[in-house]
């Protein structure tokens, strides 16, 4: 079957779409634990322009999102190559979502655990440093793990501005050999041959984190 | 003091025999070879240190636990144990047998009426009018009649657990069971309940208690089951058993749950 | 303006692709989630397969797959059938989900409350356990509508003439004067509509943790 010349190509894409996958998680969630701060803060300076951002993040399709950056961007001067583009329209996307997940771990460390440290003598930051924030971050764990499959998944968008990734080069592979159902059913199940297994993992690493803690 | 089994034509209470009843847990050996015979109309107290075995001797009868070997008889219907039972034959038995759980487990979202009432609807066939009407007086009986209308989440835990008996007695059951009914209130919250089972005890139901209540096992109950370690080590007359037991182990029990 | 305008068009469409996929979902989420809790082992490891495939797939293949791969002779699903049918049924695997998670979270004692009584698994299921399953993943189905919302937009790689299409037709017949300008009106529409719905869902999560 001369569809086996063009396995390679997909797989291609396949590595171009985790590229974008370790990029937008990397920074993703780095700015997302900025952003969680930031609306988590007493400050209303730094609360409201952290929630308008997450909130915008979460309430606008990742699909909007990219052509944003890529067609909007190059009108305000601003010029990506698609890659890159794709990269900073995902990362803004994962930043979001992720800043929510980890707001929602710190707010369910038990309020005992700021009192102990409180009643030990702490002061606010060593508290929020070493007692909440590392305890907060493990509570999201399972679902930062989701939203890493997610993003693996999102990368798909990337075809609306033509990177050449997974989806990508299905949609060429399909157009050159017409044979649509089998290139498509094919780059289905190598998608879902990282997922499947990644939530598998995601689920052990779940369990794991559960049995140490209570 | 008012009855609450009043209703000339209703069945008559039924007896309950265990025989050679074995269930292993995994590995864990948690009933050996029990037998236990509860006459028709008579108070079975079942005590006995924790893990020995009791609540799932009496999650057998109306087999939420399946029992591995033996045989449980509810009046006239007998289960086998290792026999495949028939759905229909299990409700059939647990249509026989009521059961008050220690942690009430009534229906949150139904209001307390809905509670008593539905059951009877859809097991007994009674019309919305006629279930509802029972489940009132039933209410009024136990004094909850002006909470009917409101959700279990509003009621207190001795109040959801005198609604949960009275969803039981709804269904004119011929035994009742009674898993630890007062282990998650407060003593003052379970005087409340021990009351109304006190009083169906002397309305003349058969009634299996699962009990720490030593109190209510010396005056209520008519049969003392002592078990330890899967086993029945001592039963007789409560009284008796209490003022001098006669094996070493119901002894050190008894002298420990007294003491508290 | 003309690009508001525009965008606005497209608003129709984008509601009726999440919608007739949130009903499809709905709906037959609920065989899904029977398949799950089959006293069957075979038929909730096949279910379970199904259901993560289904999900693992990223929703833009599935709606190539329905719209470029599959015929029956010499018939093809046109763009918004592909679309609803594509989405509708990666929502029906989420849903079961949400149902099952439901579920999960119920005490045991219920279940044994009801059987003691004396009534039959069908009564006990829809009488007893489902009103309370429900009740307790109504926030979860309330988020999920919000992503369904937004994941509509994928609808527009395949031609379906929603929002996002409609911007992108707009740039690319107004090169120069268009900008950034279609995809922030839309981006602020699926804004817009999200607020209602955010609202709701927090309202529901609220009402859940207080009456837990």
């Amino acid at each position: 079957m001369d569809l086996s010349m063009y396995l390679p190509r997909l797989l291609d894409g396949l590595g171009v779409s985790l590229q974008l996958t370790a990029l937008s998680i990397v920074f993703g969630y780095a700015i997302g634990l900025v952003f969680a701060l930031g609306v988590s803060s007493v400050h209303r300076g730094l609360r409201w322009p952290a929630l308008v951002v997450v909130e915008i993040g979460r309430g606008i399709p990742a699909l909007v999102v990219l052509y944003i950056v890529y067609y909007g961007l190059p009108a305000v001067g601003v010029l990506f190559s698609n890659f890159w583009s794709a990269a900073a329209g995902l990362t803004f996307t994962v930043a979001a979502y992720s800043s929510e997940m980890i707001r929602a771990g710190i707010q369910s460390v038990p309020r005992g655990q700021g009192e102990a440290a409180a009643a030990l003598g702490l002061s606010r930051l060593p508290t929020f440093a070493r007692v909440i924030l590392p305890q907060g971050l493990r509570s999201s764990i399972p679902a930062l793990m989701g939203l890493a499959i997610q993003s693996f998944q999102g990368t798909s968008l990337a075809y609306s501005i033509s990177v050449n990734e997974l989806m990508s080069q299905a949609y060429q592979v399909s157009s050159l050999t017409f044979a649509y159902l089998t290139v498509y059913a094919i780059t289905g199940l190598i998608y879902a041959a990282i997922a499947v297994p990644a939530t598998w993992v995601s689920v052990w690493v779940e369990h794991r984190l559960a049995r140490g803690h209570s | 003091m008012p009855q609450l089994i009043t209703e000339a034509n209703e069945l008559a209470t039924a007896g309950v025999t265990i025989s050679h009843l074995s269930k292993s847990f995994g590995t864990n050996l948690v009933l050996d070879d029990i037998s236990m015979t509860v006459a028709a109309g008579s108070v079975t107290a079942l005590i006995g240190p924790s893990g020995s075995g009791k609540s799932t001797l009496l999650r057998c009868v109306n087999l939420l636990e399946q029992p591995d070997r033996g045989t449980v008889t509810v009046g006239t219907t007998t289960i086998e144990a290792g026999t495949r039972v028939s759905d229909r034959s299990l409700l059939a038995l647990r249509r026989q047998v009521g059961m008050v759980f220690q942690s009430f487990n009534l229906f949150p979202h139904m209001t307390v009426l809905r509670n008593v009432a539905y059951p009877q609807e859809k097991i007994l066939g009674r019309s919305r009018a006629e279930a509802e009407e029972r489940a009132l007086t039933l209410l009024e009986r136990v004094g909850l009649r002006d909470k009917a209308q409101q959700h279990p989440g509003r009621c207190s835990g001795g109040q959801q657990q005198r609604i949960a008996i009275v969803r039981a007695l709804a269904l004119n059951p011929r035994a009742m069971l009674f898993d630890e009914p007062t282990s998650a209130l407060d003593p003052e919250v379970g005087v409340e309940v021990l009351a109304v089972m006190r009083e169906l005890a002397e309305s003349g139901m058969t009634m299996i208690v699962v009990t720490h209540e030593m109190q209510f096992a010396r005056d209520v109950s008519d049969h003392l089951v002592v078990m330890a370690d899967g086993r029945i080590i001592e039963e007789g007359d409560p009284r008796a058993i209490m003022a001098a037991p006669t094996e070493e182990r119901t002894r050190r029990f008894l002298s420990a749950v007294l003491e508290r | 303006m003309e690009a508001v305008v525009a965008v606005l068009l497209g608003l129709p469409m984008t509601l009726l692709v999440a919608a007739a996929a949130f009903a499809i979902g709905l709906v037959s989420g609920i065989p899904l989630l029977l398949g799950l809790r089959s006293r069957h082992r075979a038929v909730r490891v096949i279910v379970r397969f199904v259901i993560d495939l289904i999900r693992a797939v990223p929703p833009i293949v599935w709606l190539f797959v329905l719209f470029f791969g599959v015929s029956f002779g010499a018939l093809r699903f046109n763009a918004l059938a592909a679309a609803i049918i594509g989405l509708g049924v990666i929502s029906a695997a989420y849903l079961a989900e949400i149902y099952r998670g439901g579920f999960a979270t119920l005490p045991a004692g219920q279940t044994e409350a009801a059987r003691a009584l004396g009534l039959g698994r069908r009564s006990t299921f829809v009488r007893v356990l489902a009103p309370q399953a429900v009740r307790t993943a109504l926030p979860s189905i309330a988020t999920f509508l919000l992503a369904l919302v937004k994941d509509s937009s994928i609808a527009s790689t395949i031609g379906v003439t929603d929002m996002v299409f409609a911007a992108n037709t707009f740039v690319r017949q107004n090169p120069m004067t268009a900008g950034l300008t279609p995809f922030f009106v839309a981006a602020a529409v699926y804004v817009v509509i999200s607020i209602p719905l955010a609202i709701v869902a927090r309202r529901l999560d609220a009402r859940l943790r207080r009456s837990a």
